[in-house]
């Protein structure tokens, strides 16, 4: 392996489903380096620190689960819960759904069905997720099957220099509809790497919502990569909130694989302290009269660093395309950094794309506006967040998720 | 109640108050009259805080209480409160949780409990009713998509909602119409007690015959130049700046 230090995965075994997937990805770790500065996608990410700790494997089978984290992220929505630990699944917590035409059990107990297939023989992180999963939910929803509850993946690392791995899918039939929420959480004292792939094929006519919740303490290194396949009519949603991580690197990547495709995708992070935000988003529309639409929000406080890169192919024949992106910042520290690049790549000549990036400070003409009003500076700031991410809250479809980000959000800013 | 004396002030290197006095007693309603440029709004801004006006010389006494020593939020907690000219749209922020922070702002500063939700939603109502603003206002984003008379209703709502010591209406009637003047007026003239005092600055004698001052000032060149009582300003309107 290239580029990052022998014992740094050397502890971690492979486990004896996904065989094929899982050689892929040793031949991917021979010939891929790990991520440095030198290359222009993660230029802003480095991760030599991350690449000096030797890490391990803990599916954690006598550890307690900690007091301070609820199996339930968000106790109030009626869901179903699939509970993992370390990238282990942990039964005991978890609440599955039975019903016809509904398969929900674990990588691990399934048999592997690639959606993306090339991630690992791209990238390094692909590779050491392919090569050394632990193990995933499996998700199938056959057509015409709408899922009556939302099932809620909560992944907790918990422990020192642990390497988590999980793998998802779901896989949607014709016209079936899910929705999924992926939470992290992580202890205060636990520290390691968080590395998840999640693939998802969604069927013609189908529609899929991912809210993804990020909340982890702790010092992780956290690769996320969302890959989603979208046959023709079908519809995806996703918000993303990151609410803490010390290192955190959300990938998206969606491909549109017929007509009429619609993806709507937003996020927000309000990164504090030292932390480190990555979102690196890509849009692929290659047929005809889809629609995507991205709004990414961010307030940068302390001495956090962010950074964020927007890709939006139309590909030829992806004639009457309308695909829309915005990322606005606010820069609220002195020693606060972000890196903004949207990128498009037009080759049809009937589109309508569009796209926005702004960095900037808080309205001073709206503080002063409620200072006037007995409002100090603390509280006016809060109302001004609250409202700058407003757009993305009120695209969150279950109020109780809504409502549980804003409380984290609020304990971790001090909002009113 | 408010004692302004010798007062100085500037933006960047233009000097525009040039040793103002004024003082203004419980219950009173002083009128400032004046020219465009005569630093009229600047009043108005260095008495409620504004950053970029500097004071270079003379004190403000609001109460006992040293004004210029204190920031925009403590000076609204103390009882002071701003009409503003042009008040500001904040999308996304709703009206109800803005004023509901502001009470609350000040309730703190008093060492009081926040407000109870039913006491403050019976005391909006109340408010509301006193310049016509329909729950559908009370309810949107602070001035969001308001036209330019429900943007002046909002701050006499504002206004009735904090129950200041001393109102500064910063030409309140610019941009309105008849009807909305009368309804801004009304709200005022009901928020006129023995212990509150206004300070109305406005261009036109016109809004002084709903809202009737007890002394009118003429601002000029950044001071005081004139004087009197509300027959000063239908003299104005008469004759202009000009002669004086």
């Amino acid at each position: 392996m290239i580029g990052s230090n022998d014992s740094f995965i050397s502890n971690l075994q492979k486990q004896d489903y996904n065989a094929d997937l899982r050689s892929k990805g040793s031949a991917g770790l021979k010939v891929l380096s790990a991520p440095t500065r030198r290359s222009e996608r993660w230029k802003y990410s480095p991760i030599s620190k991350l690449l000096t700790k030797s890490l391990k494997s803990c599916a954690g089978e006598n550890v307690v689960w900690p007091e301070s984290i609820t199996p339930h992220p968000v106790p109030h929505l009626n869901a179903y819960l699939m509970v993992f630990r370390n990238g282990f699944f942990v039964s005991s917590l978890s609440d599955l759904p039975y019903a016809d035409g509904v398969i929900c059990t674990t990588a691990s107990q399934s048999e592997y069905e690639a959606i993306d297939g090339t991630y690992h023989e791209k990238e390094w992180v692909g590779a050491l997720n392919a090569a050394y999963h632990q193990d995933g939910a499996y998700i199938k929803i056959d057509k015409g099957v709408v899922l009556d509850r939302p099932i809620i993946i909560h992944h907790l690392t918990y422990g020192e220099d642990i390497a988590s791995l999980p793998r998802h899918s779901v896989i949607l039939g014709d016209g079936a509809e899910a929705d999924i929420i992926l939470w992290n959480s992580a202890t205060e004292d636990s520290t390691g790497m968080y590395n998840r792939i999640f693939e998802a094929q969604v069927g013609k006519n189908a529609s899929l919502r991912v809210e993804k919740v990020c909340n982890e303490h702790g010092e992780i290194y956290n690769f996320s990569h969302e890959s989603i396949r979208q046959e023709r009519d079908s519809r995806f949603t996703t918000n993303n909130f990151t609410i803490r991580g010390s290192w955190v690197r959300n990938e998206l990547c969606i491909k549109s694989k017929g007509e009429g495709t619609d993806s709507v995708f937003n996020g927000a992070y309000m990164p504090a302290d030292s932390d480190h935000i990555d979102n690196h988003t890509t849009m692929d529309h290659a047929f005809p009269n889809s629609t995507s639409s991205e709004m990414y929000k961010g307030i940068m406080y302390d001495k956090s660093t962010g950074v964020f890169n927007g890709k939006i192919y139309v590909r030829q024949d992806a004639q009457k395309t309308a695909a829309f992106q915005q990322n606005s910042n606010i820069v609220a520290a002195k020693g606060a950094t972000i890196n903004t690049k949207p990128e498009l790549e037009i080759y049809a000549d009937d589109v309508k794309c569009s796209h926005g990036c702004t960095v900037g400070q808080f309205d001073e003409e709206a503080m002063f506006y409620l200072n006037t009003r007995g409002i100090n500076e603390e509280n006016a700031k809060s109302l001004l967040v609250q409202a700058y991410i407003g757009d993305v809250l009120n695209s969150v479809k279950f109020e109780e998720v809504k409502n549980e980000v804003v409380k984290l959000y609020s304990e971790r800013h001090g909002w009113l | 109640m408010l004692k302004i004396n010798n007062l100085h002030a500037r933006v960047e290197d233009h000097e525009i108050l040039k040793g103002l006095n004024l003082e203004v007693g419980p219950g009173e309603v002083h009128a400032i009259m004046g020219p465009n440029g005569s630093g009229k709004s600047t009043l108005a801004s260095v008495l409620s805080g504004r950053e970029d006006y500097e004071v270079t010389e003379g004190s403000v006494d609001f109460d006992g209480i040293d004004l210029l020593d204190l920031d925009a939020s403590d000076r609204a907690r103390a009882g002071l409160f701003l009409a503003f000219q042009y008040p500001v749209e904040i999308p996304g922020v709703s009206n109800m949780n803005f004023m509901k922070a502001a009470i609350n702002g000040k309730r703190a500063h008093l060492g009081l409990e926040p407000i109870k939700g039913k006491d403050f939603l019976e005391k909006a109502k109340e408010c509301a009713s006193l310049v016509e603003l329909k729950g559908r206002l009370r309810d949107r984003s602070v001035n969001e998509g308001f036209s330019g008379g429900e943007k002046k209703r909002n701050e006499i709502f504002q206004m009735a909602m904090l129950e200041p010591k001393l109102a500064v209406l910063d030409e309140t009637d610019s941009g309105l119409d008849i009807d909305a003047l009368r309804v801004v007026s009304q709200g005022v003239n009901a928020m006129r007690s023995p212990e509150r005092s206004f300070i109305v600055i406005t261009h036109y004698q016109r809004l002084l015959d709903h809202i009737v001052p007890d002394f009118v000032h003429v601002l000029s060149e950044g001071k005081i130049i004139k004087s009197g009582g509300k027959e000063l300003a239908l003299e104005l309107e008469e004759k202009g700046y000009d002669w004086l």
